[in-house]
């Protein structure tokens, strides 16, 4: 799933903020229902940086002790991969660890926090979330 | 027929976990979120909770969940390690996987109804030694070190009461189990003193254009090309300058893969079979799960071959360049 050239294009001048915006709102909505146990006092203060790889964009978001907030550049540590890999370890299809392998995903930084955010992510059981879907979407979300 | 080996697979989650469970694993090993545990990593491991929740989802499908209390207890820390025994015991473990004679010695006298197996990292490589842990503190199964090969493993099995289960696939290391310390080179910790190879905190790695170097503490430990397979941190896989020239002085990145040889490992009468690898996702006890699941109902059959689906599946989540049977065959003496 490569981005096409002119769509590329159009993307590379838009601003991150709005994005960064929706992912951190949704974060703070989520946080109880997906995290009840974790204070993030390990993201307290520090921030993660998203981005996709061919497209030299993303989001800076970190933690303030009580939500998720925007955050600036440069981060504590910035993931980098294609938008089709974060789709597929978004749906578990891979592990994280085999596209490093692969050079696919990297991690540059601060690896203490990335391993912290990669393995929350694993322990996340993202079934409540799902459950709000419609059948039909669920089915194919869910491998 | 030979008796089926069970299979004993990863989890560093409760996802994975149950992806285990629901991919066909007879067991589970885990650990608790401290340095009892040889995947000691940042964010890895169960809370009291996830871990009740994972013990009641294997149990309701018949499966057990064994946990990992496997580095060796530190000096005036001791109170640690028997407190992780404790832990295991009431929230109702199958088994502890115990390197530490000491702790043996704890678990055996404190909870003898729970079943003590010694870990790979308690490195017992000979009968006479499995035995004695048997006779001393009631070991019913050992995990062997991977440096055994198939006839030896063999000499063992006829030799001892205790159950043993080897490794079948997943990353391998200089296998000096339970007595390496070489990271402690580079960062004052090791694996059996503190659970982990290379503490996060001392892995940088830092991209230049396609080229991607590794640090351990600063010190410059790997370099890959663009599209080079990179590895896991550690010191035993870098590449370092001997006499004028670099290369994997110790060890290049490899994984095993026991797909062809499991007829004989089930002929041999090993008892289980182990998948390394509680520091991956979901995605990879999954897969690995399903895939050796397969392969092991499938070796009992006269006609087995190694399928090449499963061989795929393997190569794409495996460490390194390529896959090896390990010290299991090694034709030369």
């Amino acid at each position: 799933m490569n981005i096409p050239a002119p769509i590329k294009t159009i993307l590379q001048q838009l601003p991150e903020l709005p994005p960064t915006l929706a992912l951190v709102t949704a974060l703070n909505l989520l946080r109880k229902q997906l995290w009840p146990e974790d204070d993030f006092a390990w993201l307290t203060g520090r921030s993660v940086r998203l981005e996709i790889a061919d497209l030299g964009r993303g989001v800076t978001f970190g933690f303030d002790g009580q939500r998720f907030v925007t955050a600036e550049q440069p981060a504590d540590v910035v993931f980098a991969a294609a938008l089709a890999d974060y789709w597929i370890i978004a749906r578990r299809q891979e592990d994280p660890d085999t596209l490093f392998f692969q050079r696919r995903l990297t991690i540059s930084g601060d690896t203490e926090l990335g391993l912290q955010l990669k393995n929350l992510m694993d322990a996340t059981d993202f079934e409540p979330l799902l459950q709000h879907l419609p059948q039909g979407l669920r089915s194919r979300l869910v491998i | 027929m030979p008796r089926k080996p069970q299979l004993i697979c990863p989890a560093g989650s409760l996802p994975a976990l149950k992806a285990a469970v629901d991919r066909g694993a007879d067991a589970v090993y885990v650990g608790f979120k401290n340095a009892t545990n040889a995947r000691n990593f940042a964010g890895l491991n169960f809370t009291d909770q996830q871990l009740a929740e994972g013990i009641a989802y294997a149990h309701r499908h018949g499966r057990e969940i064994l946990i990992a209390i496997n580095t060796y207890a530190q000096a005036g820390r001791v109170a640690e390690w028997r407190k992780s025994v404790d832990r295991a015991a009431e929230i109702g473990a199958d088994a502890v996987i115990l390197a530490d004679f000491g702790l043996l010695s704890y678990a055996y006298q404190t909870h003898p109804q729970l079943r003590r197996h010694l870990s790979v990292q308690g490195s017992a490589t000979n009968f006479a030694a499995i035995n004695m842990a048997h006779e001393c503190f009631g070991v019913s199964r050992a995990v062997l070190p991977r440096v055994l090969t198939l006839p030896q493993v063999e000499y063992v099995i006829k030799n001892t009461p205790v159950e043993i289960e080897v490794f079948g696939f997943g990353s391998l290391c200089v296998m000096a189990e339970g007595r390496c310390i070489l990271s402690s080179y580079a960062t004052g910790q090791s694996p059996n003193t503190h659970g982990v190879c290379s503490p996060a905190g001392f892995v940088r790695w830092e991209p230049e254009g396609q080229r991607m170097r590794t640090r351990l503490n600063d010190i410059l430990i790997d370099q890959f090309e663009a599209g080079e397979p990179a590895g896991y941190p550690t010191l035993c896989k870098g590449r370092f300058e001997v006499e004028g020239d670099t290369y994997y002085a110790l060890e290049e990145p490899t994984s095993l893969n026991t797909l062809s040889i499991l007829p004989e490992l089930m002929k041999i009468g090993v008892s289980a079979i182990k998948v390394e690898g509680r520091q991956r996702s979901p995605a990879y006890t999954a897969e690995v799960t399903a895939t050796l699941r397969a392969a092991i109902d499938a070796a009992g059959d006269a006609h087995y071959s190694v399928k090449p689906a499963w061989q795929d599946a393997l190569t794409k989540v495996s460490e390194g360049h390529q896959q090896t049977l390990g010290a299991y065959s090694r034709p030369w003496r």
